[in-house]
Parts: structure tokens; C-alpha cells; sequence
């Protein structure tokens, strides 16, 4: 079956809509960092994070009133992608749609503090408005009823891969059921200074306000933000390919797991560029041996070094931003790109693209790919 | 697209807190055996609620080699590892080509201990293992790693319907031809954050757990994890393997009334049910394996439900016996369903007293008893309004 992508829509660091975080990537810029200090010991962490007034539209509508960012995002980029596909949210919709989110952190800022309370006040002052907000798949029920939705809504929960998990889960879902026109599937991420506490103790998190992509790894920034497709049957940027994705063990064993999982999806076509996941840790290592051993001289960009990680959102990020290149005919260029892939974009080029893959090395044992454009 | 096949069970396995194994859980069901106990994992005394559904670890550790490996093991990791080995040994040598699991806890007690060594500056020399190991996905890729299976995965957390989504998820691409056989299944374990979190809701009781009682109070939790082997019938014919069990419907239905409230009226329950019988082509039910967690409203959302779609039909909850899984009910629930099809009984609804005179089914109280069943509806719903329904039949 041919699945095309009807719609894109986001709300990043840069801006609250697609088109305009596309428009300033272009044009070489990055989006403000700011610091978060750790709430018990005072140390600070940088993260790229979205303007409130990006979500505040989202949240006046009543269902959200006492959601954290993750859902507002998660709604507000919905909300893009649906209108960039031509839909009015509304109950005809609500019937032929099905909502598939992407989740990695969670509702993080709502379950620190939930079990701060817990710790430090007992039991009875633990907030029972906070509670519901820490389960997975809060976002997608409140999107579900955005949408007056009755049927199919789903979280699939996962690291940096989990997005093309989710959007090959969409496809799955067009395939099964055929009452179905399309799935809307979001990826969000919420930034809170336990993340970047954690990732910093496992080494994943840098200290300073940049970070660099295939150069010395030295960890990445968290960065917030939503990422939406709208995955129908007709119209829109071709799926070539996608797949459920591969598991790795170790870190030795991630090459062989991500050389198994592109090799099928450019099956000895070279794609016209490669959205990457680069993030500054060690995933750039095993995303730089694949992409020199599989696709040597093919254009590679990296958004993150613009708009931050934002584990659960990112590989929809690099989805929107890999149709909206095929849409536009354009690449940006790569900000703090290291030199150890010759091939990565340095500044933002117009060319004939024809087919863009998107690969992804998750921090936690996942390795996805997706093809765009006509195979 | 090829034709529909028809989906086969050719293995299961089972850890749950009325036993560790199919053989265990089956005594344990038959028997009506109560598996919720004293919560001894972390500090319950401010707590109203006391109790809960408890896997015994001992019997775990035996199940792998002790090695530098196993020992870092989180008990999640063990409790998926030993009932996808129970599923595959049963099976005997499937060819998985996917594995869609449910979670809706995860390993959250990592991220607990995480976050206690933080506030208290404590030593870091565990924080990146907790790290690490806090990502749901990260029990079943443990369980992957120790029985060397490289598979691409899909998890999902839909709240309490999560068990059930994963495995109808299967059932409809094997049905449909996409693949030929999946593993699915689901874990949660216990986690302090989650059982305060459910005691801040009121939704929780200090009392035994009585599903579809007149005078049920709440829910009490539990774990445990269940994996199941589903496989066309094409694939179970070309390696001449056994199958326990089919499943030949799966609805779903989303009630977006309220994040933690179902809609009184029981629609949703009532419409993931009638779609799981039109996926199968079927309105033949001999049992029902509710939710039944034993709360005001989600008992009589699905009381109303099952009434109206299936009057006079047998029902239990099996929650009543182990508490709520969560993320894993659905999943542990299947596996009961596929014990009471294959050795012909009802599992009991225990510490049942009084029915209530609105609904118009049976409750199977208190004891198990033998019966020919063919066909069991099995319900799961969640936080979020996500209901799902599996129908299963005899071989």
C-alpha cells in the first residue's frame, strides 16, 4: 500500500509552526539557550526551550487547562500538521483518524514533582492533579479528545527512535483498517533539569551552551519541542519505506543493527540526503561509520545543534524537517558541524531532491530509518 | 494484501503474583488463591491502601545463570525474561519476527531510586545504571539479550488497556499477513510513585479488592508479566507446532470523556466490545474476563456494558485474585483466558459477597468451576479513556 505525508506541523525552540522553524533554519540561525539549575544542589544545565507563548493558544482549549508542556506541545503541533494537510479538527475527523504518539521522557516535570512531594511531605501531600499527568500516554487522550476521536489512539513509548516507531505503527494501522483516512502522529519532549542531571551522569549531557556534531563527543543539550505527521493513503510526500526498527545490546553491537536497518531502505539507491540524528554523543561514532561505509558522498544535516535533543520529538522532527527539504527543494546547513564527515552541510543549498532517508541511533539500544520521496 | 489468517497461540508464559509459571497460575486460578499481600518494597504506612499483588523474586534469580550480567538485572528484567522463556520453550522453535510489549509503569523504581540519591546527595556510582535502566522499553530488551533474540520492537503504554493493545496489535498483523509470528506481551512491576499515586486518587482500597460487588471500594495493584506466541495458522502447519488457543477479534474504542473517569454511560467498554465481535465475525461469548478493578466507576461503566451487549453471561475478574497489573493486566489476563479455554473452567471472582441488582450478568464468585467454554472476551481499559477487547477461542 503507498502512504504519503499529508501534512507536517511542529512548534520547536524557533518557532510555533513548522513553516517558521523551517524558514530560521535556513537561514542558519539557532534557537536561544537557557540554564536550568538542578532544584537541590544549584547546578546548571543548558536547554534550548520553547517560548511559552508558542503553546498559548493550546492552552485556552479547557481539556488542557491543567496539562504540562508536553501535551500542549504535543496538541499544538497536531494542530499544525492537520491544517498543513487541509483538515478542520472536528467530529468527521474524529471518526476517520487514529492518533499515534511518540514518548520518551513523559510527563517529566509533572512526575519529579509529584514524587518530590512524596519524599519530602508524605504521602498525603502527593497531588492527585498532578498523578494522571505522569502516565505516557496523557497527551495522546487529550489530543483524542480534541479530536472527538472514538477509535484508535495509541503511545508507543521508546528512546530517540521512538518517532519512526510510531509512524511505522501508523502505517501498520492504514493497512489493518481500512475505515481509517489517516493517523496523526506526534512526537513531544518537555525539558526539566532531572533529565539533564541524569544524562549528564551517564555522560549524555555537556555542560557548555553548544555542542558539536561528528566531532569529539562530548554531550548534547536537551531541547523541548513537538514534532506532527499526518500519514494518509493519498496526496503528499511519498513513503518509500519504513520499518519497526532494530534492538542493539551493546554499543559495539549498534553498527551491525544500524547497517541492517538502512541498507533495506536504500536497498542500492542512493538517497539525495540524509536527515541524521547526530546529537554530539556517542551516537555520532556509529552514524558516521554507517553513513561513510553505506552512503559516502550523500548530504548529511543535523538539526539538533540548532534546536537541541529532543529525545521523544526528534525523530519527528527530522521527519518534518526531511519532507519540508523534499517539498522545498532545499537543505539547510548544519550548525556546529565537526569535520569528521566531509559530507555534512554547511550552509543552507537549493537542489534537486528527489529522496531524503532519515536514520536514528537511539540512546538506548534502538535503531530506526525512514525513506522519503519516490523509490 | 493476502488473505485473512486465522492466529494461533502455540505458547505462553506467566509471572504473576498467584504464581511463577502457566503451571503455578493455573493451580493458583482453580484454587481461587489470593496473591495480595503486605507491600514490603517500600514504606506503606501513610498509605491508606496496604496491600498488594506481589510476584515472589526468589523463584526469578534460578531462571538465569548468576553472572556479572544477571546480577545488575532490574526485577522487571527478570520477571519478562522468565515468562518470555516460558513462552518460547512452550512454543518450541518459533520464528519471531517482531515483538510489540506493553508497559505502563516501566521501570520506574529506577528513576525512584534516582531520584532519592539526588535529593539526598547521595553516591553516584549507581545513578548511571539507574539511568540506563529507567527507559521502558529497557526489561524487554534485557529478556531479548539473555535468549539472544535480535528483534525489532514496538512499546506500548496505553495506560491499563496497554496488555491488550499489544497483543491485538499482533493479531492484526498476523491476521492480516503483515508478519507470521510475534511475540507480545506485557510487564509492570510495582512502584511507589504509582501505588501513592493511585492512593492520592482515592481510587485504591484498604479493604480486600471485590470486583462488581455492591459494596466494592477500589482497586488494590499488582504485577507481573506475561508474554504470549501468536503465529498464523500457515506457520504453526509448516513446523507442526501445538496451539493452545486463538484469538479471533480485537476492538478498541477511545472514551474521551474525562483523563481518569469512563463515561457513565458505558460506551466505551460497550463499543470496544461490539468491534472486538465484528473483527471476529462472531456474537457468540461464553465468558467474560473483565477489567473489574473493583472501583465505583469503572465496574459500573462495564457492568452496564456487558449487560446490555452480553446479558446473563458468566464474568469474573481475575483482579480480584492479584490485584491490578496495569500495563501487564491485559497481557496476564490473556494468558488466564487461554488456561480457561484449554482446561475447560471459569477463574473466580474472589471475596465476592454481594451482587448488585442493576447488572444483568452472572459473577463467578468465589470459586472456579469446570465449564465447556468455547469463545472468551477478554476487557482492558485505561487512564486516558484507550478500551480494548480481545475475543479468544478453543482449539
Amino acid at each position: 500500500m503507498s502512504l504519503f505525508i499529508q501534512g507536517v506541523g511542529a512548534v520547536s525552540p524557533l518557532g510555533p509552526n513548522a513553516t517558521t522553524t523551517w524558514a530560521q533554519l535556513l537561514a542558519g540561525n539557532e534557537a536561544p539557550r537557557k540554564t536550568l539549575p538542578n532544584g537541590m544542589n544549584g547546578r546548571e544545565y543548558y536547554y534550548v526551550p520553547v517560548p511559552e507563548k508558542f503553546i498559548a493558544e493550546a492552552g485556552r482549549q479547557p481539556r488542557l487547562r491543567r496539562s504540562g508542556a508536553l501535551s500542549l506541545m504535543g496538541a499544538a503541533a497536531a494542530y499544525d500538521a492537520l491544517a498543513d494537510a487541509g483538515f478542520q479538527p472536528d467530529a468527521q475527523l474524529g471518526a476517520r483518524c487514529a492518533v499515534i504518539y511518540a514518548i520518551c521522557s513523559g510527563g517529566v516535570n509533572y512526575t519529579r514533582r509529584f514524587y518530590h512531594e512524596l519524599i519530602t511531605q508524605g504521602v498525603n501531600a502527593a497531588s492527585p492533579m498532578l498523578f494522571p499527568e505522569t502516565v505516557y500516554n496523557a497527551p495522546a487522550s487529550h489530543l483524542a479528545a480534541l479530536l472527538k476521536l472514538d477509535g484508535e489512539s495509541y503511545t508507543l513509548v521508546g528512546d530517540c527512535a521512538v518517532g519512526l516507531s510510531a509512524l511505522h505503527f501508523a502505517a501498520q494501522l492504514l493497512v489493518n483498517q481500512p475505515q481509517l483516512e489517516v493517523c496523526v502522529v506526534v512526537g513531544t519532549e518537555e525539558a526539566d533539569w532531572i533529565l539533564s542531571d541524569a544524562f549528564n551522569s551517564w555522560r549524555m549531557v555537556t555542560r557548555h551552551s553548544d555542542f558539536e556534531v561528528f566531532g569529539k563527543p562530548q554531550g548534547t543539550i536537551f531541547g523541548e519541542g513537538a514534532a506532527a505527521i499526518v500519514l494518509g493513503r493519498t496526496n503528499g510526500i511519498p513513503v518509500a519505506r519504513s520499518g519497526p526498527g532494530l534492538s542493539f545490546f551493546s554499543r559495539q553491537d549498534a553498527l551491525a543493527a544500524a547497517r541492517q536497518v538502512i541498507e533495506p531502505m536504500i536497498q542500492g539507491e542512493v538517497p539525495d540526503c540524509v536527515i541524521c540524528s547526530a546529537n554530539g554523543t556517542f551516537v555520532d561514532q556509529i552514524e558516521e561509520r554507517v553513513l561513510r561505509a553505506l552512503l559516502p558522498t550523500t548530504l548529511v544535516y543535523s538539526y539538533k545543534p540548532a534546536l537541541g535533543e529532543a529525545l521523544g520529538a526528534s525523530a519527528l522532527f527530522q521527519t518534518v524537517f526531511a519532507a519540508l527539504a523534499l517539498r522545498h527543494q532545499t537543505i539547510p546547513g548544519t550548525r556546529h558541524g565537526g569535520h569528521r564527515l566531509p559530507c555534512l552541510t554547511r550552509a543552507s543549498r537549493t537542489m534537486k531532491l528527489h529522496r531524503a532517508l532519515v536514520t536514528v541511533i537511539g540512546f538506548n539500544q534502538q535503531v530506526n530509518s525512514l525513506l522519503l520521496g519516490n523509490s | 494484501m493476502k488473505e485473512k489468517q486465522r492466529v494461533l497461540i502455540t505458547g505462553f508464559g506467566i509471572v504473576s503474583p498467584i504464581g511463577n509459571g502457566a503451571g503455578e497460575n493455573l493451580a493458583g486460578l482453580r484454587a481461587g488463591r489470593d496473591g495480595v499481600s503486605p507491600v514490603t518494597a517500600f514504606d506503606v504506612s501513610e498509605t491508606r491502601c496496604k496491600t498488594a499483588g506481589q510476584v515472589n523474586d526468589e523463584p526469578l534469580k534460578a531462571v538465569f545463570p548468576a553472572n556479572r550480567r544477571t546480577k545488575r538485572l532490574h526485577r522487571s528484567s527478570r520477571m519478562v525474561a522468565a515468562s518470555l522463556a516460558e513462552a518460547m520453550s512452550m512454543a518450541g522453535s518459533p520464528i519471531p519476527e517482531l515483538v510489540v510489549f506493553s508497559t505502563s509503569v516501566g521501570a520506574m523504581s529506577n528513576g525512584e531510586e534516582f531520584y532519592r540519591a539526588v535529593l539526598k546527595s547521595r553516591s553516584r556510582r549507581l545513578i548511571a545504571q539507574w539511568v540506563a535502566n529507567y527507559m521502558p522499553q529497557k526489561p524487554i530488551l534485557d529478556a531479548l539479550e539473555l535468549l539472544d533474540l535480535r528483534l525489532p520492537m514496538q512499546v506500548i503504554s496505553n495506560a491499563c488497556s496497554s496488555g491488550t493493545n499489544s497483543i491485538g496489535h499482533a493479531f492484526n498483523l498476523i491476521r492480516d499477513g503483515l508478519n507470521s509470528c510475534v511475540i507480545c506481551g506485557g510487564y509492570d512491576p510495582l512502584s511507589e510513585l504509582v501505588f501513592v499515586g493511585f492512593d492520592s486518587l482515592q481510587a485504591s482500597t484498604p479493604e480486600k479488592i471485590r470486583p462488581f460487588d455492591l459494596h466494592r471500594s477500589g482497586l488494590v495493584l499488582g504485577e507481573g508479566s506475561a508474554v504470549l506466541i501468536l503465529e498464523s495458522e500457515e506457520s504453526v502447519q509448516k513446523r507442526k507446532a501445538t496451539a493452545y488457543a486463538e484469538i479471533s477479534g480485537y476492538g478498541v474504542s477511545t472514551d474521551t470523556y474525562h483523563l481518569t473517569q469512563p463515561n457513565p454511560s458505558g460506551i466505551g467498554p460497550r463499543l470496544s466490545m461490539e468491534r472486538a465481535l465484528q473483527s471476529a465475525g462472531s456474537d457468540s461469548v461464553d465468558y467474560v474476563n473483565a477489567h473489574g478493578t473493583a472501583t465505583l466507576y469503572n465496574d459500573a461503566t462495564e457492568g452496564i456494558a456487558i449487560s446490555q451487549l452480553l446479558p446473563g453471561i458468566p464474568v469474573s475478574s481475575t483482579k480480584s485474585m492479584m490485584g491490578h497489573a496495569l500495563g501487564a493486566a491485559g497481557a496476564i489476563e490473556a494468558v488466564f483466558c487461554v488456561l480457561a479455554l484449554r482446561d475447560r473452567f471459569l477463574p473466580p471472582n474472589i471475596h465476592f459477597r454481594e451482587p448488585d441488582p442493576t447488572w444483568k450478568f452472572e459473577v463467578v464468585a468465589n470459586q472456579s468451576c469446570p465449564a465447556s467454554i468455547r469463545t472468551v472476551l477478554s476487557n482492558s481499559f485505561g487512564f486516558g479513556g484507550t478500551n480494548a477487547s480481545l475475543l479468544f477461542g478453543a482449539i
